[in-house]
């Protein structure tokens, strides 16, 4: 079991509210993510549900047990550190063994689970070196391996990949995905990579200044965001956003469009412009539209992004017509109309 | 291209030259004391300075009889090591609170423990010397130069041990917590392995700044607690000096600590600048 | 955790030791500063013990800042640790400047350069003013002797005689003389915290920046300029923090003092207060809180300095 419910939850450091009071609630067997910009609090939103940060107000709840007062270690939670946090004095194998030597689990247990974890996480060589010796990613293996020998009711992963290069950040990404759907317990992974929430999550929390800015499946929030923040936080390239006279023909303050809602013409289209930098990247090309007379907070820079290859380069002039059925609607305090 | 040639050649040589002759001069004044220690007395003020004697060990064994040296080297291992010792055992606990449960109040807490440091120890002196003499009655036992030798380096102490504590990462201290470990355990089973190499200097170090003390030591004894530095304070006169056993007895008082010295020079930057230079 | 009590309860022992070693001398010292208290009169025997109604107001800081003895010993103190300062300071950057360079041998010449200052202070002073500086026994005086007997040897020599001729006798100096005695003074204790010096600039210079070295060679800057515009500048902090935490030892200097000037009138404060402690407390006292403001100028300046890096 592992449903975890916040009920609101409150944080402030002196006089500074970094959390105001918040209400959250996360299902048994959810893979959550919190995701937000930097300072946004969802480390501190963990911290707390781990219990390594005191609540100014509210309770944490995890299945049913009011656990606000309680010790980290007595939550049955498991946390993975973004440094790892491993012991460096001992080897893999006292490592993994560490959270079940305090918890008196009997020698023989104990062996059983660490062969268990090493073979599953591809670690059984390395038991006896010390964390000094590995690699990034074998590091986090063994984080991730002393966080399953507890078999936690939930696992809290605090922005776990990115001390990682990318070729690793995406195999890991796997596996965590994989360890998911074979333990099936509630994991709570924190990230400011909304590339990483979109494609981990069943459900995403978006979080700007400690405050939640929409909750949903990843699709939801890409459909439907809620506001122009969270639209412009989920998707890459990022969305357009256009202010001004062609919002105001919408009946809306701000519109928004994809870059990859937009097509793309030599010879007529909607809004005209010329073409800035064009990225090759073979699958698809991001293209920068300057001079196109809309009001879209970056003076009138406009991204599209087409699938394929396009032949255009530099200064060339181009026309977008955007894909109306998909164009977004924010009024005046930025929230979405319907 | 030829100007760059000959400067590098000649620089590769001058300048670790000058470096080493630098060095030599530094170190002459201590290799003249040991030197001088294997010489008789008579042998030690002969003009034909340097070399010209015959090696005798005599005066390193009769050291106890001139000087009763070891009595006073008892004296200054007893109180350097327990007042080290007793130094850690306040510092460390105060140390890892201070590097690990910072509170607001934290950095002016170690600033002012800092600052007692800086109190000029003469400004003090009369009230030392009426306390420990007509009220507590401890004036000369090695229970008062403990804690004296305690006390004028506890600041240093805590403040070693802080930064050493503050590079061992929190998460680390917090993945503890997860695992259950409890306060003492965080000490035992991540504090002091983690941190030992910076105990182990902090304790040599604070040995050494109590073996070479010399107002405390000084002032508040007469002859049962009496350390080293009291012993070679007492020879200052030129009358009827013996260069010779003078010189083993300083020797004797000295090279221990040297050779201490030597391994924990580095450490030495940190323990002195109050972390202030890296 | 909530829980504030522990992290407190841990550091309460070493801040109630340090609390108590702080006031309770510092504040009798204060005391005494403001009461007429001297250890032996025959004539005003109520004086020998403390107490409120021997209230002297600044009769003690006057009587202090009136005498010569005062003033002199603060000059004499600054100028001793001055000259400590400045000696230290400019031989440290040059000695570290020039180890700072790897060459064969180069951990040894660290090894020897540090060892003096692990030398206690009494065995320091012990060993210049009486082995080193003597003028008939010290190395001082055989070295004075041998050349002044080469010197005659050579008067009767071919050719070069009329040179040794004219070849003044050399007088050794006696150090334990009044003003002789403080330059004896600083010697050896420059001769000690020179290492020191030196260890600390090194530690500084190998933080200093390579690639703005190399970027500085690149704009043909010479190796003069770049140790005056890049290293100099690098070294400013450590400087200060050297000169600063000197300061604050050497004005208690007290070992070196005693040995060498006992009686010669050298003196700085704390040997002044030494003087004062053998029957006027009221006046130790109050030349005590001169040394205390003394050192505390000094202090709030390193403290600001060190207080910076202190949280990073």
């Amino acid at each position: 079991m592992g449903s975890i419910v916040l009920d609101k939850v409150q944080k402030k450091f002196g006089d500074v509210e970094v959390i105001p009071p918040l209400d959250l609630e996360i299902n048994d067997g959810e893979f959550v993510v919190f995701v937000g910009p930097s300072g946004c609090g969802k480390s501190t939103l963990l911290r707390m549900i781990a219990g390594l940060e005191d609540l100014t107000a509210g309770k944490v709840n995890i299945d049913d047990n009011d656990v606000t007062e309680v010790s980290p270690a007595k939550r049955g939670l498991s946390m993975v550190f973004q440094s790892y946090a491993l012991y460096p004095h001992m080897t893999v194998r006292k490592n993994i063994a560490f959270p079940m030597r305090m918890a008196k689990v009997p020698q023989d247990v104990q062996d059983a689970k660490i062969e268990a974890a090493a073979k599953s996480l591809n670690l059984a060589d390395y038991l006896d070196r010390k964390p000094g010796q590995l690699s990034g990613g074998q590091r986090q293996r063994v984080a991730i391996g002393r966080a399953i020998v507890r078999e936690p009711s939930a696992f809290l992963f605090d922005e776990p990949l990115s001390n990682l290069d990318a070729a690793l950040r995406v195999g890991m990404r796997l596996e965590i995905m994989e360890l998911h759907t074979k333990l099936k317990t509630t994991m709570i992974y924190v990230t400011h990579d909304q590339v990483e929430a979109m494609t981990m999550a069943d459900k995403i929390v978006v979080l700007q200044a400690g405050v939640i800015e929409q909750v949903g499946s990843p699709l939801e929030l890409y459909h439907t965001p809620r506001n122009k923040f969270v639209a412009g936080f989920i998707g890459s390239p990022k969305m357009n956003l256009i202010e001004g006279e062609e919002a105001s023909k919408h009946d809306a303050t701000t519109i928004g469009i994809r870059p990859e809602h937009v097509s793309v013409s030599t010879t007529e289209g909607m809004w005209k412009g010329t073409v800035g930098v064009a990225e090759h990247l073979g699958s698809d090309t991001f293209i920068h539209v300057h001079n196109t007379g809309l009001d879209t907070g970056e003076g009138d820079l406009f991204t599209v992004r087409i699938s394929g290859d396009i032949a255009v380069s530099h200064g060339d002039t181009v026309y977008l017509t955007p894909q109306m059925d998909q164009l977004h609607k924010f009024d005046a305090q930025g929230l979405r109309i319907a | 291209m030829a100007i760059v040639a000959t400067t590098s050649r000649f620089s590769k040589i001058a300048w670790p030259t000058l470096a080493w002759v630098v060095a030599l001069i530094f170190f002459f004044p201590i290799f003249y004391m040991v030197l001088t220690s294997f010489k008789t007395d008579a042998d030690a003020v002969k003009p034909e300075f340097l070399f010209s004697f015959t090696p005798t060990l005599e005066n390193y064994a009769n050291m106890t009889e001139n000087y009763d040296y070891w009595r006073f080297a008892t004296n200054s291992v007893i109180t350097s090591v327990l007042a080290t010792l007793f130094a850690l055992a306040v510092g460390v606990p105060c140390a890892y609170a201070m590097a690990f449960n910072p509170s607001r109040a934290t950095k002016d807490v170690l600033m002012w423990m800092l600052s007692t440091k800086m109190l000029p120890a003469a400004a003090v002196l009369y009230p030392m010397t009426f306390l420990t003499k007509n009220v507590f009655g401890v004036f000369d036992t090695h229970f008062l130069v403990i804690l004296v030798l305690c006390l004028i380096n506890l600041p240093i102490v805590i403040w070693m041990l802080f930064t050493y504590f503050k590079d061992i990462p929190k998460d680390i201290i917090e993945a503890g917590k997860m695992d259950g470990l409890t306060t003492w355990g965080e000490v035992k089973e991540i504090l002091i392995p983690l941190a030992w190499g910076g105990i182990v200097s902090t304790a040599l170090l604070t040995f050494i700044f109590c073996w070479n003390e010399a107002y405390w030591t000084v002032r508040l004894t007469t002859i049962d607690a009496a350390t080293l530095s009291k012993l070679i304070e007492g020879n200052r006169a030129p009358e009827g000096l013996f260069f010779g056993r003078l010189s083993a007895v300083s020797t004797a008082a000295v090279g221990p600590i040297i050779v201490l010295g030597w391994f924990c020079q580095k450490q030495l930057v940190s323990g002195l600048t109050f972390g202030a230079v890296k | 955790m909530a829980n504030r009590t522990i992290p407190r309860l841990l550091q309460t022992p070493a801040v109630l030791l340090l609390l108590v070693w702080m006031l309770v001398p510092l504040g009798m010292t204060l005391f005494y500063s403001f009461i007429r208290y001297v250890l032996n009169s025959t004539v005003r025997p109520e004086w020998t013990t403390p107490s409120w109604s021997n209230w002297r107001g600044f009769g003690n800081y006057e009587f202090v800042l009136n005498s010569k003895d005062f003033l002199f010993a603060i000059k004499n103190s600054l100028f001793i640790v001055g000259s400590i300062l400045s000696l230290t300071v400019v031989l440290g950057v040059l000695i570290a400047v020039l180890i700072n360079r790897s060459f064969p041998g180069r951990g040894i010449v660290r090894v020897l350069l540090i060892s003096p200052f692990f030398v206690m202070p009494a065995v320091n002073a012990v060993l210049w003013i009486n082995m080193l500086l003597d003028p008939v026994l010290g190395l001082q005086g055989i070295a004075v002797g041998a050349i002044n007997d080469m010197a005659a040897g050579m008067q009767d020599a071919p050719l070069v005689g009329w040179f040794f001729n004219l070849w003044p006798v050399l007088e050794p100096i006696s150090f334990r003389a009044t003003q002789t005695s403080a330059i004896a003074v600083i010697m050896m204790v420059t001769w000690q915290w020179t290492p020191f010096a030196v260890l600390i600039f090194m530690t500084s210079l190998q933080s200093e920046d390579q690639q703005q070295k190399e970027a500085a060679v690149l704009d043909g800057a010479s190796r003069w300029s770049q140790f005056r515009f890049l290293t100099l500048p690098h070294l400013g902090r450590p400087m200060a923090i050297v000169v600063m935490i000197q300061a604050i030892f050497h004005l208690s200097l007290y070992a070196e003092i005693e040995i060498v000037s006992r009686g010669n009138g050298n003196k700085n404060l704390p040997y002044l207060i030494g003087e004062f402690t053998n029957n006027n407390i009221g006046a130790a006292s109050a030349t005590g809180i001169f040394a205390v403001i003394l050192a505390n100028i000094v202090a709030i300046f390193l403290l600001r300095a060190v207080g910076k890096t202190l949280m990073e």
